[in-house]
């Protein structure tokens, strides 16, 4: 993963969090800016769901804000942000489970242009038409994605896209490093027979881009 | 060799955390083993895939944190009804106590009672005293007052003369030392005065012999000086005087010479006969 200004940022944030622990709003309020799109990014990977998604983040960020000046070590600032957002993750997918309600755009999410993907590019390049094939990729990654069983998805999406090490995740999830190993590569293994069910190999991500 | 590295050590090698001597354990194992080297492969393209996914924009919205949600434990509906209770409560007893309340529940019957409580028994004790005992009770007190005071008025007189007696003699003791040491003050401060008033007479007489020789001399010198000065110009006129005297003589000697020889030459000028003629 590339590091990019708001990931260094992220990195030197130590300090912000001591004042945001102490009490100040302002520095709570600037950790929100940090690591919403961080949270709400492993959020909607987790679901493939912006209400959702949503929904997690801002649970999040409130318990964050209730609950930081019970934070003991500042270095464990990242895991322990992470521990809430999963467990508020865990909680909706078993509210989801109990409702099976669906979203409109789910049923019928349309193909080309008549998909309502293109309101969602916001960041458009130069070439329209090659952003929504990358988005479209990614939809279609996703949903291999969301075929893991949750134990292997939170773990893959933590290490793929988060960018935690194996130790961090443990620390996160309060499970032995091994066990998140072992749950990385049986996650890598399904998504491999995944891909291999949906005929999707380099070649066709090479022709599809 | 039987080293084999688990299912773990091959992740931590695909994400490289493993350490420098660790990751050579595993990839000497994978050359040895092309076909788990082709199996790591797969997942390493697995990730790659994946690594497709795009990261979504979102901008974070405002969270504000209701500040009702945090009450303190006195804001609390609970402990405000407890506090009201509580605070009534302590109202009444404090009322109760201004205006003397008594409760009684004896005997079947309840009294509510303000301002005090009566005391029967207090009353039925008076009536059973008599006016002559209450005399004799009252002369009685007054007479031990008496003496009371008598006694202690005494005691209080002969303290107060004691203590002036005390005064008194403190006080003229000091009176007596303050004079001694006034009239030997006095006798020393005369002394010093007369010797300090005869030396000052010293010096003024000394001054004013000094002074007044000097001016007598002075005087004397100036007499001197304007009798000798009468002196000069008294003979400076006697001289002027006797000058004016010579110099008329001289005058007087001068026409008469003048005359005389004016005569001798009209005499000598003048025919013999002329002169026989005209005398």
């Amino acid at each position: 993963m590339a590091e990019t200004l708001l990931d260094i940022a992220m990195m030197h944030s130590d300090s912000l969090i001591t004042r945001a622990r102490e009490g100040d709003k302002n520095a709570q309020g600037k950790l929100v800016q940090l690591w919403y799109k961080r949270i709400y990014n492993f959020s909607y990977k987790f679901f493939f769901d912006h209400d959702l998604a949503m929904e997690v983040s801002q649970k999040t960020f409130i318990s964050m804000h209730k609950n930081i000046a019970g934070l003991q070590e500042v270095g464990r600032f990242k895991s322990w942000i992470y521990t809430i957002a999963v467990n508020y993750c865990r909680e909706e997918a078993r509210k989801k489970k109990t409702n099976r309600a669906l979203s409109l755009n789910e049923l019928r999410p349309g193909e080309g242009e008549e998909s309502y993907r293109w309101e969602e590019s916001h960041h458009r390049r130069e070439n329209p038409e090659l952003q929504l094939r990358h988005t479209e990729l990614s939809d279609i990654l996703q949903n291999c994605l969301m075929e893991l069983s949750v134990e292997q998805r939170e773990v893959v999406i933590m290490k793929e896209y988060e960018g935690l090490k194996f130790r961090e995740i443990a620390e996160t999830l309060n499970i032995s490093e091994n066990t998140v190993k072992s749950r990385m590569y049986y996650g890598l293994e399904g998504l491999k027979k995944i891909l291999e069910n949906r005929k999707i190999t380099k070649e066709t991500i090479g022709y599809e881009l | 060799m039987n080293y084999k590295p688990d299912e773990g050590m091959l992740m931590a090698y695909l994400y490289g955390e493993l350490d420098a001597a660790e990751t050579e354990k595993v990839q000497l194992y994978l050359q040895q083993h092309p076909e788990e080297l082709k199996e790591l492969q797969k997942l390493g393209d697995v990730r790659s895939a994946i690594s497709h996914i795009q990261d979504k924009e979102v901008i974070a919205p405002p969270i504000f944190m209701g500040e009702a949600n945090v009450r303190p434990l006195w804001q609390s509906n609970y402990f405000k009804t407890v506090m009201s209770i509580a605070a009534s409560l302590l109202f009444l007893m404090i009322a109760g106590k201004f205006l003397g309340t008594e409760i009684n529940y004896s005997g079947g019957e309840l009294k509510i009672s303000f301002g005090g409580k009566r005391e029967p028994v207090k009353e039925m004790a008076q009536s059973s005293l008599t006016e002559e005992k209450v005399k004799e009770m009252i002369q009685s007190s007054l007479v031990s007052n008496n003496e009371v005071i008598t006694s202690s008025w005494t005691e209080d007189q002969k303290r107060l003369s004691q203590s002036i007696r005390q005064n008194l003699d403190q006080n003229s003791k000091r009176i007596d030392a303050l004079m001694k040491g006034a009239s030997d003050t006095s006798q020393e401060q005369v002394r010093g005065f007369v010797a300090s008033l005869q030396n000052e007479n010293l010096k003024l007489m000394k001054d004013y012999f000094q002074l007044s020789t000097a001016d007598q001399k002075k005087y004397t010198e100036s007499l001197l000086v304007d009798f000798s000065q009468y002196l000069k110009e008294q003979r400076n006129q006697d001289m002027m005087l006797f000058q004016t005297r010579v110099s008329s003589i001289e005058k007087n000697t001068d026409q008469f010479k003048q005359e005389t020889e004016q005569l001798l030459a009209s005499i000598i000028s003048t025919p013999v006969g002329k002169n026989k003629n005209s005398y």
